[in-house]
């Protein structure tokens, strides 16, 4: 016997969910993808086309207030602010992205394995785990940075050494989670190798806890990068980064102080929308029931 | 009994982390590149003054042994001396420790005081055009670097006056009103990044409490908002909020290296820094251990008194997942 | 004199779409006797309970209807009369015994705040009185312990111990059996019902346990898609079942079914509306269906208040098929 759904009951169309998943998103996630989007877009056509000027050509005097031919002033050395500060967000979230990358794929895979096979394996991997945990974030940046020489490796490596610790964990307890539900433990029972197990029943299961994780991390990846760049261990000039801009800002600050402000601004936006982003996944992903006390 | 031995691991447990951190920090700053005699010495001494500064600081010793001396000093209280410098570096950790010490415990007082009830209140007001304002600002409070915000406050000082002087350090000994009033701006700094991580994570947890099904059990038998936080979603939500206070101190170590760096004070995470530059050795290790130490010693102390509050930990022997 | 009369009550849950969770549902309970509400999961009882509180989610939204429980109109309260009304006349005893209870907090005390907080005796040997009246032995043992150290039956008791030292009007049980063991469900069921009756509490017991409810209940109210389809007398909705939902469940109790012959199922499963239903929910599944039951929104037939145009027509098969068994 067929089941047809009566008159009254609308079927749900691909077209509402698409839709309703946008408009369930709040207002302010959806503010800060346009943002970060707009964002991101203006940089790449900059970086790509050169439009907005070169980064290198010294076109005029040091420290020139704005003008036609520089939108924003030029900077300490003549040049152009304003392509410079888009070299500078796109290093930002290149090495940012890279490194979340990096430390997503490592973190994910020993996680799963921590979480999947538990007991001694599972204490060895967070041991090791713990002992970078132990290191201040921007200590074992710094170090990680004498180690390697200052620049973009040393950034990225920092940023993965820094956030793997915190992935791993969360990774290891949805692991855990899911491990021990049936449809795991049934394929388990049944003879499926482990490394099928791992990409077709625990991956798919725990990939929203890992996107919630990595755009956290990637804010925390923006942060060190900033102020790795700022204390001068990270990117180094002439290349351009927000943390090095900002640096430059500051020296400049008394006459200049577009130099430090807008980089500035540019960098607790991008950061925020990543945060305002991350929450909305993250109540979409792990919803939660919200009760009040009355 | 269950709770004495699982105790006992855990303070094994923090031990053999720490005896990992020190490993990994030794050969890490012995594999730094560049010859510290060069740094040292300027890269016209001879091969008989190299020689005899590699003799005196110990570093023609085959380097277990070396790692051995190291941690034999340090469980002494023997800290050696400053390569570049010859100061020791114990007496220099007992200048500078107080200042960041006061600066971290200052702000941690402030966070908690500030942080903690804004999480409770952010929680119970969830919903509707409030949550939303609550969930922009407490984002934006973890949105903002504590460097940026540090050069805003030296750009607004200056220019603005407001009769804070920035840099005026004096100690605590020659000047006391000097001293506190120099700290000021690098507890505020710190402060707004760790209120809004406290905030944040005291939001989470009230509210994971609040789905409780014994939370809604009291609700049901009429009980009211006051009664039920008061006894049941304090102890429920205290762990959780404990564990956050752990991550704070993390960040803090690392924050204090930016603000002492912005503020010029002389604290230990100045003294890092100077030091990485200079490759000083001895300054580098111990200053990362301890900074490490005082991290897992935190993380080992917020696990017993979470212990302690919560009973489901005792019976699982630590996890409660 | 009844304890709890429901109208026309309908609720939505929030969403794109909403989930008309409520239809219209029309339920009385008198006073001091004891009803289930029946159904199949997602058919609304958990809802409908919820409402005598005032305890529905955040999300849900009552559209029209009225819930008056022991004379008091709930929809209607503020929220301190609320409180109040949910302290002295309600009371709630959920499927989940150990997480009803603070997992933080030693038994004693919390049953010594629930005391306190009603103005009752909080003293020790009132708790110990109120663990042995619940028949647990060595009550002294239990009261340092906490929730998670306890079985799930003992935990049930004193949830049972706690909602009852209250003397409410009505005790609402929603499934509170279904995560004990077998052996342990019917003496808790028996402590409920001695209980509650001795205090004169009428009783709300949702279920899916067809036997258990004929054997306990004096009344029996079956739930579908938001309605109530059916409701009378445990003996009569149960045993001679007229609404042909209410046939398809009793069909499907294992103890009905003699030796060989095969267990029947509903096919299908109960929908899931979005606005309301403008005929017969149950229609897609019903074999009894013609074609005038999709379009035609079936109103109560006494007496059973029975949801369904065909009514009149099953009972005279029914009492036909009761005169010649």
């Amino acid at each position: 016997m067929t089941i047809t759904p009566t008159t009254t009951q609308r079927l749900v169309t691909a077209r509402d969910r698409t839709f309703g998943a946008w408009r369930r998103v709040d207002g302010l996630a959806r503010l800060a993808t346009i943002v970060l989007g707009a964002l991101v877009l203006l940089t790449v056509v900059a970086v790509l086309t050169g439009v907005f000027g070169s980064t290198s050509a010294t076109i005029g005097g040091r420290f020139a207030p704005p003008s036609p031919l520089a939108p924003l002033g030029t900077d300490n050395l003549g040049r152009s602010f304003l392509p410079r500060l888009f070299e500078g967000i796109a290093t930002t979230l290149v090495v940012s992205i890279v490194a979340v990358l990096c430390s997503a794929a490592i973190s994910t895979l020993i996680g799963m394995i921590a979480g999947y096979y538990g007991g001694a394996v599972s204490e060895l991997v967070m041991r090791i785990v713990d002992v970078l945990y132990a290191f201040p974030a921007l200590v074992l940046a710094i170090l990680v940075s004498a180690l390697l020489g200052p620049g973009r490796p040393a950034a990225i490596v920092s940023i993965v050494a820094i956030t793997i610790p915190l992935m791993t964990r969360v990774v290891r307890v949805a692991t855990r989670t899911v491990a021990e539900r049936d449809f795991v433990v049934s394929a388990r029972i049944s003879g499926v190798r482990t490394p099928v197990i791992f990409a077709r029943r625990l991956l798919p299961n725990i990939a929203g806890t890992v996107v919630v994780q990595a755009s956290y991390a990637l804010s925390v990846a923006i942060l060190v990068e900033g102020g790795l760049s700022f204390l001068g261990f990270g990117v180094q000039v002439p290349e351009a980064s927000l943390g090095l801009l900002i640096q430059q800002g500051m020296l400049a600050m008394t006459f200049a102080p577009h130099l430090l402000i807008v980089p500035g601004a540019v960098l607790v936006v991008a950061i925020l929308c990543i945060n305002l982003i991350g929450d909305s996944l993250r109540d979409r992903l792990e919803p939660r029931e919200t009760r009040s006390l009355t | 009994m269950i709770v004495v031995l699982w105790s006992i691991r855990r303070v094994l447990a923090a031990l053999v982390t720490l005896a990992g951190v020190s490993v990994l920090i030794f050969a890490s700053v012995r594999l730094m590149p560049g010859d510290y005699t060069d740094l040292v010495l300027g890269p016209l001494a001879t091969e008989a003054q190299r020689a005899l500064a590699v003799a005196a600081s110990g570093l023609d010793l085959p380097i277990p042994e070396q790692y051995l001396r190291w941690i034999g000093g340090v469980l002494t209280g023997d800290l050696g001396y400053s390569f570049v410098s010859n100061v020791s570096v114990t007496e220099e950790f007992a200048a500078r420790l107080p200042v960041t010490a006061t600066i971290a415990a200052l702000t941690v007082v402030v966070t908690l005081l500030v942080g903690i009830p804004l999480g409770f209140v952010s929680a119970l007001r969830a919903e509707g055009s409030a949550g939303a304002v609550g969930r922009f600002v407490s984002a934006l409070g973890i949105s903002v670097p504590e460097f940026l915000l540090a050069g805003l406050l030296v750009f607004a000082v200056s220019t603005l006056g407001l009769g804070i002087s920035v840099g005026q350090y004096s100690s605590f000994a020659e000047d006391p009103g000097r001293f506190f009033g120099s700290l000021v701006l690098p507890i505020v700094v710190l402060s707004v990044g760790c209120v809004a991580v406290v905030a944040r994570n005291t939001r989470d947890a009230v509210l994971n409490v609040l789905v409780e099904p014994h939370v809604q059990a009291s609700v049901a038998r009429g009980e009211t908002p006051m009664f039920i936080i008061r006894h049941h979603v304090l102890r429920n939500a205290a762990v959780p909020i404990l564990t956050i206070v752990g991550a704070l101190v993390a960040v803090l170590l690392g924050g204090t290296v930016i603000v002492e760096f912005v503020f010029n004070v002389p604290g230990m995470g100045s003294y890092l820094q100077t030091a990485l530059g200079r490759r000083d050795y001895n300054i580098i290790q111990n200053a990362v251990l301890l900074a490490a130490a005082v991290f897992i010693v935190t993380a080992l102390v917020v696990d017993l008194v979470s212990n302690a509050i919560d009973p489901r930990l005792r019976l699982t022997g630590g996890s409660r997942r | 004199m009844s304890a709890v009369t429901i109208r026309d009550l309908a609720l939505e849950f929030d969403g794109s779409p909403p989930v008309r969770a409520l239809d219209g549902v029309d339920l009385e309970i008198a006073e001091g006797s004891s009803l289930a509400l029946v159904g199949e999961s997602g058919s609304g009882k958990s809802t409908v309970a919820s409402v005598l509180g005032r305890l529905q989610p955040r999300s849900a939204r009552i559209l029209r209807g009225s819930v008056e429980v022991a004379g008091t109109d709930v929809l209607a309260l503020d929220t301190p009369a609320l409180r109040r009304f949910r302290r002295d006349e309600l009371a709630f005893v959920a499927q989940d015994p150990i997480a009803s209870l603070d997992p933080t907090m030693r038994i004693g005390r919390q049953l010594q705040l629930v005391l306190q907080s009603t103005g009752r005796d909080a003293s020790p040997a009132r708790r110990v009185e109120m663990l042995e009246a619940m028949r647990i032995a060595d009550p002294e043992r239990v009261i340092p312990l906490f929730p998670h150290q306890v079985s799930g039956g003992m935990a049930q008791r004193i949830a049972i111990a706690l909602a009852l030292c209250r003397r409410p009007r009505l005790l609402v049980a929603d499934e509170p059996t279904a995560a004990l063991d077998s052996q342990v469900r019917e003496e808790v069921v028996r402590l409920m019902f001695d209980q509650a009756r001795a205090l004169g509490t009428t009783i709300l017991w949702l279920s899916h346990d067809l036997p258990a409810v004929a054997r306990w209940c004096d009344d029996v109210a079956v739930m579908y898609a938001g309605r109530v389809v059916e409701r009378g007398r445990a003996a009569d909705v149960l045993g001679a079942p007229v609404h042909p939902y209410s046939r398809a469940l009793a069909a499907t109790d294992p103890s009905r079914i003699g030796e060989g012959e095969r267990l029947v199922s509903i096919p299908g499963a109960p929908p899931v509306l979005h606005g309301e239903a403008t005929g017969c929910a149950f229609e897609p599944r019903c074999p009894l269906r013609t074609d005038a039951c999709a379009h035609t929104r079936p109103h109560p037939v006494a007496p059973r208040a029975t949801l369904c145009i065909r009514t009149d027509e099953l009972r005279r098969r029914v009492r036909e098929s009761e005169v010649s068994a």
